[in-house]
């Protein structure tokens, strides 16, 4: 929540101090990447050489590979609004929605019009559980660029929303029953390798891809880092943070399927543990939490490497609270080590070189603070 | 007139807080003869109490610039581990111990928090996420699991459980805990406002370069916080226990975003800078009320969530809104040129 943004201002103000600042965000990239593979590498051997019997079993990879998706998607959604220098904390609640609408809707035909005719529509609940997403993803896009509340309040104030209109909507049970092409694609795998494993890689490609090749994704990024740039340069903050908003909210939209995928049950409490975990993981891929700055591909990993861990500390017949500990243990040492890293790197502001920029830091930080 | 209306609306929106209140509690009472008794007040009393001390700590973590989502992990911690050291020592330290003691856990907590926060300036929201992961594990690896029930509480927590400072036969009563909670929302609103240390916790939040160089400590302030905040966590922990007559390791963690929730409706900015215990107070007692009173207005309980959600939006929109409306004011240093 500080003033990261006026990192940029140096790139106008001194070549030099531009040159560093370059080599900086390059740093970085391969920090969040690098430190991801060698952190993934190292536990997998750890666990392998432990208790290579349990670790090693293909069931056990199988299971990494099918527990990895559901969270690594909601983490992604994270990084897509943390990259605008915001944050969705409801991305677990629109998860959840988008499970129920599928398995009500589901129930409902199959009730009324019988099974097969429920498993025919099964591409159309599919669709309509996205279509959810994007809907509530849009609500917090709105919220955030026309009424110009901040991000964390908006999603907050969502969250609470969409979770309590789920548990009106399911009366506070659990509901079952999903299309049973939803439960196929849970348990099959293609050449060993989950096929709920290859939708996280499908998306993943698709949303990096979106970041790093297309325009919107440069005006996501180029927001993040910094707003009142992006404005002066004719971005629409409105509708980039409309796209990134609803991204997110697609990415949990297509969560909430995979809910399903795993288990055919629905319910608005399912997962409330996973937002934190979400933003634990956004933060250890190398995703900047004040924005314009995170890889797909970081975040990818830091999903595969908390479950190694998992799963590993499971092998090793370690419990699930000495897994939160290594956890926590793991982010706050990562951010320290970063901090430590980064403060050696950072040059000495220089002073602001035209009244234009001092104008203009003078507002963002205005705006920042009202 | 004007005046006298902006004074009336605080300068937190308390104003309109007491006014939302007062519009919901005539409701309230319209819809339903058995709202307007001693038995729903000292209800709302009672279910308030918790909270509010967990509110108080957010609140002075949020006036300083950042988010703490740590404080149920640490009360739960604090107080658990002391029930559960007493239960094994068969030692009973008697109230004043125990919540010395509880509260000297929660502050070493609270200095883990600050010590990573401000020295190496670091966003607050994920510290606390990653501290919570640790003292959670940390609680149910190390101290225990087991859940301790009322009859193997020490016997002075067990005492305590069953005061009651009023007790109205048929009705309900007050419970006694109302009085130290008090106490302590009163300590922290003295601080706020009379003390060096709580002007600097406004200065640091309102603009930490600011406060630095008006010789405010920034390092140092901001450690104190979070001490201050982890002992606030264990008594409210302590209290819990209390009034809940049990200790349940599991339980407290996941409340964090509805306390902040609760807060950010008591016109605290979540930038810093500002916040008012007064407010605070409000924001949690308008939670409790819907929390315990919605289905008197004839809307089913579980509507509760998404009333409180509703709110915080239509809550935070007005502010954006007003906000923007708010007429822009020229830039000083427009005419005297840039100053280098």
């Amino acid at each position: 929540m500080s003033n990261f943004g006026s990192v940029d201002f140096r790139k106008n103000s001194s070549k030099h101090a531009s040159h560093l600042s370059h080599l900086i965000s390059t740093v970085q990239v391969q920090r969040g990447v690098g430190r991801m593979i060698l952190l993934l590498a190292v536990l997998f051997l750890v666990f392998a050489a432990l208790n290579p019997r349990v670790f090693l079993n293909p069931f056990n990879l199988q299971n990494i590979g099918t527990g990895a998706p559901e969270i690594g998607l909601l983490s992604l959604a994270m990084m897509i609004t943390m990259l605008t220098g915001g944050i969705d904390l409801s991305v677990v609640a629109i998860a959840n929605a988008s499970a129920i609408t599928v398995s009500s809707l589901y129930t409902a035909v199959s009730v009324g019009a019988g099974v097969d005719a429920a498993e025919s529509l099964t591409l159309v609940f599919i669709i309509s559980g996205i279509a959810m997403g994007a809907l509530l993803g849009a609500v917090n896009g709105v919220l955030i660029s026309v009424v110009g509340i901040t991000p964390i309040l908006t999603t907050l104030g969502t969250m609470q929303l969409f979770n309590g209109l789920a548990l009106v909507w399911t009366n506070g049970t659990t509901i079952s029953g999903a299309p049973s092409g939803l439960s196929a694609v849970g348990s099959v795998a293609l050449a060993g390798i989950p096929l709920l494993f290859l939708i996280l890689i499908l998306v993943a490609v698709f949303l990096a891809i979106m970041i790093d090749r297309t325009p919107i994704g440069r005006k996501i990024q180029l927001q993040g880092a910094n707003p009142v740039a992006a404005r002066y340069s004719g971005i629409s903050s409105r509708s980039t943070l409309m796209t990134a908003y609803m991204t997110s909210g697609v990415l949990g939209g297509i969560a909430g399927l995979l809910f399903l995928a795993r288990n055919p049950s629905a319910s608005a409490d399912y997962g409330s543990s996973y937002i934190l975990l979400a933003i634990v993981i956004a933060v250890l891929g190398g995703t900047n939490p004040n924005g314009g700055f995170a890889t797909v591909l970081g975040v990818v990993l830091a999903t595969l490497t908390l479950q190694v861990m998992s799963s590993g500390f499971t092998a090793l017949r370690l419990s699930a609270f000495e897994y939160a500990i290594a956890q926590g243990a793991l982010l706050v040492l990562v951010m320290v080590f970063d901090q430590l890293r980064f403060r050696r790197w950072r040059p000495i502001p220089p002073p602001p070189s035209s009244e234009t920029v001092l104008i203009a830091t003078e507002r963002k930080r205005k705006a920042e603070r009202s | 007139m004007i005046d006298t209306l902006r004074r009336l609306r605080g300068n937190n929106n308390e104003g309109v807080l007491v006014a939302v209140i007062l519009v919901l509690v005539i409701l309230m009472s319209i819809a339903s003869p058995a709202f307007l008794t001693a038995g729903t007040f000292f209800g709302l009393v009672r279910s308030s109490l918790v909270p509010l001390i967990f509110a108080l700590g957010v609140l002075l973590v949020m006036i300083s610039g950042g988010i703490d989502v740590s404080f149920p992990a640490i009360a739960i911690f604090a107080a658990y581990t002391t029930v559960s050291w007493s239960q094994d020592a068969s030692f009973d330290p008697g109230l004043v111990g125990i919540f010395t003691l509880a509260v000297l856990i929660g502050a070493l907590w609270g200095l883990l928090n600050g010590v990573v926060i401000a020295r190496f300036r670091l966003p607050t929201l994920i510290v606390t996420l990653g501290t919570q992961g640790i003292i959670k594990g940390v609680l149910l690896t190390y101290v225990g699991s087991a859940y301790i029930s009322a009859s193997r509480l020490p016997e002075s927590v067990s005492e305590v459980s069953n005061f009651y400072l009023l007790d109205v036969p048929g009705v309900g009563f007050l419970h006694g805990m109302l009085m130290p909670v008090v106490l302590v929302v009163a300590v922290i609103w003295w601080m706020l406002k009379y003390t060096m240390f709580g002007r600097s916790i406004f200065a640091i939040g309102g603009d930490v370069e600011a406060a630095r160089r008006v010789g405010i400590k920034v390092v140092r302030t901001q450690v104190l916080l979070y001490i201050l905040v982890g002992a606030l966590a264990a008594f409210g922990g302590v209290v819990s226990v209390i009034l809940g007559k049990n200790a349940n390791p599991q339980s407290l963690i996941g409340m964090e975003l509805d306390i902040i929730a609760a807060v950010v409706l008591g016109g605290a900015s979540i930038f810093g800078g500002r916040g008012s215990v007064f407010g605070t107070v409000l924001g949690v007692l308008l939670v409790q009320l819907i929390n315990n009173n919605l289905v008197l207005i004839g809307i089913p309980s579980t509507w509760q969530r998404a009333a409180v959600g509703i709110l915080l939006i239509v809550g935070v929109s007005v502010q954006a809104l007003s906000a923007m409306r708010l007429p822009k004011r020229a830039i000083l240093f427009d005419d005297e040129g840039p100053k280098k």
